[in-house]
């Protein structure tokens, strides 16, 4: 395994840059997330960095080598990446376990070493038994194992997983996620798993890495993309969010209208805070909290989200900006539409000004 | 998004335009041939009363019978598709069996029953019954593709199904109808079995008069130049006429679902219309075949019969190998994605679907003498067949390299794999099976071809083809049965896997089938 260092990364298609002037560094053993929306270069990214596509400028190293630059370039057959695509990719004319040792080439390796690194393979994915299987044989999860323990067997210097789970349904994704990341673990894998999914990024990395037009828009551990985005926009990419009009006076004190020092009324606001639904504690009777009503409840089973009207004659000359605040409360939710509610902001004040 | 680095290869391109020169080159050999007559000789050739004549039989010919391929072979393959009849499947392959007779065999079994028949309406007849296939087979594919979704929507917005068929189904076939219309037309332009035999002068069949009686390559040459820009133009106004590119969404998979037309009027119509044309175009020729094959049972001797199919089959043989083997670079380009030039060699390549039997033939002999012991070898008349149906070869072959996706190529890359490493223990394991499918088709297409062999034949070398032929326009026809017989059922082999459900995976099933024919 080897650490990953990104540089002012180019790649062109035709004319149009999808990455331009991407930097970032993966230590040794970590594991990393691209997210982004679809088209934001994430899996352009990752197969630029197996070999697939030539960048037009910049320079990929693993560990002290460098891989890629726009003139010079390792082919993806000499750089050891485990890359493991979609659904899986297997070859459907080669069973489970001649899929597996597919890469081990027969210069290197003898016979009886070939065979007994596949057996390592099928036994580390709990496949014993499979090994003559056809891929149409398999389950959808069963050909993502195998496409693992086939990028596995190289004793790749890095791992690239693009999407693995997204063709999986919700269950068995979350089961082979966990399984998958601790299998890396275990091993030290330096590896990118490229998703769309927010959860999934959070839950299965060291770091996230957030995509945007071919950029990285903010680099962290999930704690701190999810609790300090650099924007409301890159906190709407890892979770829900509430934006609310604020105001900072000159003392520094923010106003916003589930502060406790309130809105004013007559100022306009000169910035707007970012709120996480779970941030805010809704309660049946009044005490400290803003007052509102109940409009809507979606219910999800763990939890429901609330929507609440803020009764609030201040904020209704602002006409841009939201007086309906939602609300994640842990399910059953013991609520009714239509009744009265006081709510309480208990988390961090993220602030950015208006431009 | 396509991955340019690693794929894209300068060798690749080499190979191509060298396949590309071979089949320009017997082209290029008829413009030099027609180019040693003077300017004034050519005008005074194809300015002359019986050239234009010529040209306008071929003309009316192609109208002919493209227009009732239009009419009646869409109706067809509506009523296959859209309307309740008994053994459905019975009558489909029923239908496609024509394919497997070669339009001499057709000419022949008929002017056994009506010995007068001959003009240019008895050719049309024939030729609309050898070329009917084309069109059911290529409209019935487009109507299976049709998203059930729509027709569905369009009853629900109170279309009546008449209503239906013309403003919502037939606009999305119009391409099929018009690809169907194409490969007929150019079977029209190309052949010369039928019209020798029925006395229609074609513009083939002069090429062969000319090249025959007076040994005059120059004039053939020129007129078969006219027969090339014939058929190069008649795909040209058919590419422009087929217009947009539809996308439909493929649905296969869930034909069951469609509720077909279950009138006894409709029923009653369709099983006429059908019926009839299996009477004209399968019963009657196979009746002919067999009784006139019991009449006398050795009018030819077992030998030559045997001779003539070993000859047959290893010239066949060897030119849908070598047509699979110039088809495989530029199969290789097209499968890893468009580009321009892909694109273009792959326009060009359609020209071998405008150089006709006859035309191939002429080219070759015309330089053939300058090829040494090449010349009057198998070979040659293999690599005409090569030139014939490299078209084909390239969709069939192209088809079966789409079958292995990308990632396949890209993951291997990845495990270390050299390039052509991927090709041979990705690729080819994976598109193989496809591949000799489509190999076997061209060789049985080869099997059936005749002014080419005719022409290139080695001295004294027999095809059941020139037997058939040989036998029939000599009216000696208890003596062409059995040949016919042997070529006939060898050839229904391919349309029987034609419409075999399912014979590849995938959703483009339906389509590779069409790039076969």
């Amino acid at each position: 395994m080897t650490s990953l260092s990104v540089s002012h990364l180019f790649v062109k298609f035709g004319d149009r840059d999808v990455i331009s002037d991407l930097s970032f560094d993966l230590a040794e053993g970590e594991i990393a997330s691209l997210l982004g929306p679809s088209g934001c270069g994430k899996t352009t990214l990752l197969r630029a960095i197996a070999g697939l596509i030539q960048p037009s400028g910049g320079t990929i190293r693993f560990g002290s080598q460098l891989v890629g630059v726009s003139s010079v370039v390792l082919p993806p057959s000499k750089r050891g990446t485990g890359y493991v695509p979609q659904q899986g990719a297997l070859f459907p004319h080669l069973s489970v376990a001649k899929n597996i040792a597919f890469g081990l080439d027969r210069e290197i390796y003898s016979k009886s070493e070939i065979s007994q690194i596949t057996e390592e393979m099928v036994a580390l994915i709990g496949m014993q038994g499979f090994e003559d299987r056809a891929p149409y044989q398999l389950s959808g999860g069963q050909q993502m194992r195998v496409a693992l323990a086939r990028a596995l067997a190289i004793k790749p210097k890095l791992i690239l997983l693009d999407e693995p789970f997204a063709a999986l349904d919700a269950a068995l994704r979350d089961e082979l996620r966990n399984e998958v990341i601790g299998l890396l673990r275990k091993l030290g894998s330096t590896a990118i798993l490229v998703t769309h999914d927010r959860e999934e990024a959070l839950v299965s990395s060291d770091r996230v890495i957030l995509m945007r037009d071919g950029r990285v828009a903010q680099s962290g551990t999930p704690e701190e993309v999810y609790e300090s985005p650099q924007s409301a926009e890159i906190a709407a990419s890892t979770g829900d969010v509430l934006t609310l009009p604020a105001d900072k006076s000159s003392t520094g004190a923010i106003s916003y209208p589930l502060a406790a020092q309130r809105f004013a009324h007559s100022s306009r606001p000169s910035g707007y805070v970012v709120i996480r639904p779970e941030e805010i504690k809704v309660m049946k009777e009044g005490g400290i909290g803003r007052e509102g009503v109940l409009t809507h409840i979606d219910y999800y089973g763990h939890d429901a989200m609330l929507t609440i009207d803020l009764k609030d004659d201040l904020l209704e000359d602002l006409a841009d900006t939201s007086t309906i605040i939602r609300a994640r409360v842990a399910g059953p939710a013991e609520f009714n539409v239509g009744q009265k509610v006081y709510l309480e902001h208990v988390g961090p004040i993220r602030y950015f000004s208006l431009p | 998004m396509k991955s340019r680095t690693f794929l894209n290869s300068f060798g690749l391109k080499a190979l191509v335009v060298v396949v590309l020169a071979l089949l320009l080159q017997p082209l290029a050999y008829l413009f030099i041939r027609a180019g040693e007559k003077s300017t004034s000789e050519i005008l005074t050739l194809l300015t002359r009363q019986k050239t234009l004549e010529v040209f306008l039989t071929t003309l009316l010919l192609l109208v002919i019978v493209v227009a009732i391929n239009v009419v009646l072979g869409t109706a067809m393959a509506a009523g296959l598709h859209y309307v309740k009849i008994p053994y459905p499947r019975l009558f489909l392959v029923a239908s496609i069996l024509p394919l497997a007779i070669p339009s001499y065999v057709f000419t022949y079994t008929w002017k056994a029953l009506f010995p007068s028949m001959q003009g240019l309406w008895a050719g049309a007849f024939i030729l609309a019954l050898s070329t009917m296939p084309y069109m059911i087979l290529t409209v019935l594919i487009a109507f299976q593709k049709i998203d059930l979704g729509i027709i569905e929507v369009g009853r629900s917005l109170g279309l009546s199904k008449v209503a239906l068929f013309f403003r919502v189904i037939l606009p999305q076939v119009r391409r099929s109808i018009s690809a169907g219309a194409l490969l007929s037309g150019l079977y029209v332009l190309s052949d010369f079995g039928a019209v020798s035999l029925l006395n229609v002068e074609t513009l083939t069949v002069s090429i062969s008069n000319l090249f025959k009686s007076s040994y005059d390559r120059g004039a053939a040459s020129v007129i078969g130049i006219l027969l090339f820009l014939a058929a190069a133009i008649f795909i040209a106004f058919e590419t422009t006429l087929k217009g947009r590119d539809f996308e439909t969404r493929g649905n296969e998979g869930f034909q069951n679902s469609i509720r077909r037309i279950g009138s006894p009027a409709h029923s009653l119509i369709t099983v006429g219309v059908l019926g009839s044309y299996l009477i004209c175009a399968v019963l009657i020729p196979f009746y002919v075949l067999i009784s006139r094959f019991l009449a006398n049972p050795t009018a030819v001797e077992v030998t030559d019969l045997i001779t003539a199919a070993a000859a047959t089959i290893s010239v066949a043989a060897l030119g849908a190998l070598m047509a699979f083997a110039l088809s495989l670079p530029l199969a290789f380009l097209i499968s890893q994605g468009k580009s321009g030039f892909a694109t273009t060699s792959e326009r060009l390549i359609l020209i071998s679907h405008a150089l006709p039997g006859v035309v191939v033939g002429l080219a070759l002999v015309s330089f053939g003498s300058r090829l040494g012991s090449l010349y009057q070898s198998i070979y040659l008349l293999a690599f005409a067949y090569a030139v014939l149906f490299l078209a084909k070869s390239v969709a069939s072959t192209s088809s079966a390299l789409a079958l292995v996706s990308p990632q396949l190529k890209e993951v291997a890359a990845t495990l270390g794999k050299s390039r052509s490493k991927i090709a041979t223990d990705v690729v080819f394991p994976i598109a193989l099976p496809s591949m000799s499918l489509g190999v076997l088709l061209v060789f049985l297409t080869a099997m059936k071809e005749l002014p080419a062999t005719l022409m290139l034949r080695p001295t004294g070398m027999d095809t059941l083809a020139t037997q058939i032929w040989s036998a029939a326009s000599i009216s000696r026809f208890n003596e062409a049965a059995p040949y016919a017989l042997i070529l006939v059922l060898i050839a229904a082999i391919p349309t029987f896997i034609l419409t075999l459900p399912g014979t590849a995976k995938g959703t483009s099933a339906s389509e590779k089938k069409v790039s076969y024919l």
